[in-house]
């Protein structure tokens, strides 16, 4: 059954990448200026114009780019795994996402992890203790959490924890200039610093994505410790747990069965959080010098660089349908009123 | 089935959770100090980017943070001396009067046959350690004759110098004209290791000026490019664009990562002697105030890229040096002559009278830039500053707008559109204050101005391409060729007669002759005088307005010095030490 789900899925995956590949593609070349421009410079005469428009294949009809772009009749494009070559670095695209990708993952699944750790418990706890101290806490953090974007508190906390107490490291990336990066393996600079065994390169990118990492949990904690209580007081009221109760099971045992049913909304919250924040985390990436995902999409959007453009909303709708898929299979694991249709 | 599994005791948890994290933290904290600061023969250059690519040809190349990148690596043909004494904010000025060899060691020119003869520096060695001879040069020129990156850069100065060869013809539709015109005949010709003959179709003084422009006429190590050739790519772009610029500069490369920092070591092998700092670091720090805020630490020792009011705050820091050139970088305002009411040369005047010069200079540049009074940089040869000049006069703007047929501005109220004075979005922290500035001085007098910020990229396409731009603001474009001739053949003058991005659509037959005459001019002297001739028909015609010339500046640690300009704005490592 599961199988069949999965697949199913992901032929429809497919028919909405495969829609969204032409939607981008056309849709880029509707934005208002011709990146030749900002390729050739104000030093360039018309001739060197008309040379980088037939070097970019822009000199071609539409259709053709797409044909040339898809991999439809040549020997590379899209069908063979080739997302064509960035107009700005005349680096492949795919390279680029390998580089810049990993940063933003790590990034994410990091501040996720801490912030379920610190989300879930506070959630269950200001449910359990309505008009309490921790439910008042929950309610003023998520005002003042929310009340300002990742950036500020970011800058914020640059300002706080590196310029002022000395404790943080400057925003200079995942890792110290003056250290060598581990040799790349997955990409992961955690990961491959302990793949690498070197330590000291290992502690310094944790020391590295000290803030980062606090500035996204800052602000994710607060609809994720909203979501918790909510559906913690939901599942609280529930039959049956007025039922576990009336029988007498022991609270330890009625709030584990209330926290099942309760996390299953809490876990889309977050897989929709991460899908949101691969793009959505470049405010924070800017101000930490971190290089990820979303500075290279903002950098592609403002040079016009269609290919990366392209590649950068093919590879995050790819994940985001990944995840989304993995979420519908995770909520039916936890849940077993869910089925497989 | 069990996915998750809490602890139900909930304030153990917390208290767990809360101990873990303070644990971690200070695990992390007792083994790791902050990043210690650079010492001695290091260097940490925080920039708002990295290079993008490093070809000569490359898709990059007008990027500034690309070109910073370049000039480590790369050696010139020719270059300024140095005047004996540094500006006012101790940055060392070249004399464009004072060409001095690089790898270059002399040229000779025969007015006879229009050849230079080149002799190239014996014993120059390139970071590969190979030595440089006349067949690196060879490989550069037939390389660029090639045009086949995205932008030929190189291919451009030198027809621009008029060598022969370097044709329109290599961008024939044609395949076969364009092949056999990309060929390196006989227009540059190898005499012996060590001497090179150039032929131009005239005579063009631009040859000497253009040699000198690193990021276009840089050499390449033609081994280590040839090792690194494919059958797809045999002049090896990729590898230019994406691994190494192998040449025979001050630096080679250690490393780089795209978006995130490249590094410099000292070229062991350098003919002027190994740089004084061993290893410089160029890192990408995207935010401005966090640059700041690493430099005032102490971790990192030069930054660039602020806002004048920035660089104003950092003048006042302990420990912190600001030092600027007013060099080849300045605002002016773009009106287009094939847009009414622009076509109006009254109207024009008006503006520049309305221009508050002042205000722009103290409010825009906090007092580091001084009023442009000429189309070309004051730093150039050649530079005539307008007599008797525009100054902030709004009495005689609004005689001159009646005189234009707008008395106190009435009737331009349907020219809204034209009125949108457009500049590049992503320099609103730079150019907000200014063209606020603007907007109300013209309001002042009856011009309904209002202001239009877009995209660097539609900008750049509507100015270059379209050429659409009705009333623009610009303080982005700078002649990289020192020579007003220069300049004339890029900005003013028009299609027909040479010019190359004419962004304001000026037509001008007069202008056209007087540089047709110029082009070809030997004697120094009387090109000199036509082309300030030019300058002072330009400003008549406010063909541009420029409105202020504005230093260059940078930050530093005070312990930092050496600091010297060149016209690609870009800083030369080389020249630093502590």
């Amino acid at each position: 059954m599961i199988r069949r789900f999965v697949l199913k899925r992901l032929l429809t995956g497919a028919l909405q990448m495969l829609g969204l590949t032409l939607a981008v593609f056309f849709l880029v070349r509707m934005l208002p200026a011709d990146p030749v421009s900002r390729l050739v410079g104000l030093n360039a005469s018309p001739e060197a114009y008309k040379q980088a428009q037939r070097s970019l294949g822009l000199d071609e009809p539409v259709m053709t780019q797409l044909l040339n772009y898809l991999g439809i009749g040549s020997d590379s494009g899209l069908l063979q795994g080739d997302l064509d070559v960035s107009w700005v670095t005349n680096a492949p695209v795919l390279a680029e996402i390998g580089a810049s990708l990993p940063i933003t993952l790590e990034l994410l699944t990091y501040s996720f992890a801490v912030t379920l750790l610190f989300a879930v418990p506070v959630g269950v706890a200001s449910a359990a203790n309505p008009g309490k101290a921790v439910d008042k806490f929950v309610f003023f953090y998520g005002l003042f959490g929310g009340s300002q974007p990742e950036f500020w508190w970011g800058l914020l906390f640059v300002l706080i924890f590196f310029a002022n107490l000395g404790i943080a490291p400057a925003p200079l990336g995942m890792i110290s200039p003056l250290l060598q990066a581990p040799p790349r393996v997955t990409g992961f600079y955690t990961l491959d610093a302990l793949i690498a065994g070197d330590f000291r390169a290992f502690f310094d990118i944790l020391h590295h994505l000290m803030l980062p990492v606090l500035t996204m949990v800052f602000v994710l904690s607060g609809p994720v410790i909203k979501m918790v209580r909510q559906s913690m007081i939901r599942a609280q009221a529930s039959d049956f747990v007025l039922y576990a109760n009336a029988a007498g099971l022991r609270r330890k045992t009625v709030t584990r069965y209330a926290m099942r049913a309760a996390i299953a909304p809490t876990i889309t919250l977050v897989g929709i959080l991460y899908g949101v924040m691969l793009g959505g985390a470049v405010l924070v990436e800017s101000v930490f010098s971190l290089g990820g995902i979303g500075q290279y999409a903002v950098r592609s959007v403002l040079a016009f660089d269609y290919p990366s453009i392209q590649g950068i909303v093919l590879v995050i709708t790819a994940i985001s349908l990944l995840i989304y898929l993995l979420l519908d299979i995770l909520y039916a694991i936890i849940d077993p009123r869910v089925v497989y249709t | 089935m069990r996915a998750f599994m809490f602890p139900p005791n909930l304030r153990q948890t917390l208290a767990r959770t809360g101990s873990a994290i303070a644990l971690t933290a200070g695990a992390i904290l007792s083994t790791v100090s902050p990043t210690a600061a650079a010492e001695g023969d290091t260097l940490l250059f925080l920039a708002e980017d990295v290079p993008s690519g490093l070809d000569i040809d490359g898709p990059s190349i007008a990027i500034p943070t690309t070109q910073l990148g370049m000039v480590q690596l790369l050696e010139p043909l020719i270059a300024y001396e140095y005047f004996d004494e540094p500006n006012e904010d101790g940055v060392l000025m070249p004399d464009f009067t004072k060409p001095v060899g690089r790898l270059l060691e002399s040229w000779d020119y025969d007015p006879e046959t229009l050849v230079w003869t080149l002799h190239l520096r014996k014993g120059v060695l390139s970071c590969a350690g190979n030595e440089f001879t006349a067949d690196d040069m060879m490989y550069t020129y037939a390389r660029a004759l090639n045009v086949g990156s995205a932008v030929p850069n190189a291919w451009f100065l030198l027809n621009m110098s008029g060598v022969k060869g370097f044709t329109q013809e290599v961008f024939s539709p044609d395949e076969d004209v364009a092949k056999e015109a990309r060929i390196l005949g006989d227009g540059i010709r190898k005499i012996d290791d060590y001497t090179i003959e150039v032929e131009q179709v005239e005579a063009n003084p631009l040859l000497l000026v253009n040699m000198a422009v690193t990021i276009s006429q840089g050499v390449l190590d033609s081994k280590v490019m040839e090792e690194n050739a494919t059958e797809d790519d045999p002049w090896a772009y990729d590898y230019a664009n994406n691994v190494n610029l192998p040449s025979f500069g001050p630096y080679c490369l250690e490393s780089w990562t795209k978006n995130d920092e490249i590094r410099f070591k000292a070229n062991p092998n350098y003919y002027r002697g190994v740089a004084p700092i061993e290893t410089a670091i160029i890192k990408k720090v995207p935010q401005g105030g966090n640059r700041i805020s690493i430099l005032r630490s102490g971790q990192a020792q030069l930054i660039q890229g602020m806002t004048p009011n920035q660089y104003d705050s950092l003048r006042k820091m302990p420990g912190i040096k600001v030092s600027g050139v007013t060099g080849n970088e300045g605002l002016f305002g773009v009106m287009n002559f094939a847009t009414p009411p622009f076509d109006n040369i009254k109207l024009r005047q008006a503006i520049a009278y309305a221009m508050p010069y002042e205000r722009i200079i103290n409010v825009g540049y906090s007092g580091q830039a001084k009023q442009w009074e000429s189309v070309i940089p004051e730093t150039y040869p050649g530079y005539t500053p307008y007599e008797p000049g525009y100054s902030y006069d709004p009495e005689k703007a609004k005689e001159l707008l009646a005189e234009a047929g707008y008395p106190n501005g009435e009737g331009l109220e349907e020219f809204a559109e034209q009125f949108k004075l457009t500049y590049v979005a992503e320099k609103e922290t730079t150019l907000g204050p200014v063209v606020n500035q603007i907007r109300t001085a013209l309001n002042e007098i009856g011009i309904p101005v209002t202001l239009d910020p877009i995209p660097q990229t539609q900008y750049g396409d509507r100015q270059i391409v379209k050429k659409d731009l009705a009333f623009g603001l610009n303080d982005q474009e700078k002649p990289i060729g020192v020579d007003a001739g220069y300049a004339m053949q890029l900005f003013f003058v028009s299609a027909e007669a040479g010019g190359l991005n004419n962004m304001m659509n000026y037509k001008n037959p007069e202008l056209d002759e007087q540089w047709s005459v110029a082009r070809v001019e030997g004697d120094m002297d009387k090109r000199e005088e036509i082309l300030s001739d030019m300058q002072t028909t330009l400003m008549e015609d406010v063909a541009w307005l420029p409105i202020v010339t504005f230093k260059t500046q940078w930050a530093h640690s005070d312990k930092l010095s050496g600091l010297s300009w060149n016209p690609s704005n870009s800083l030369l490592l080389y020249d630093l030490h502590y």
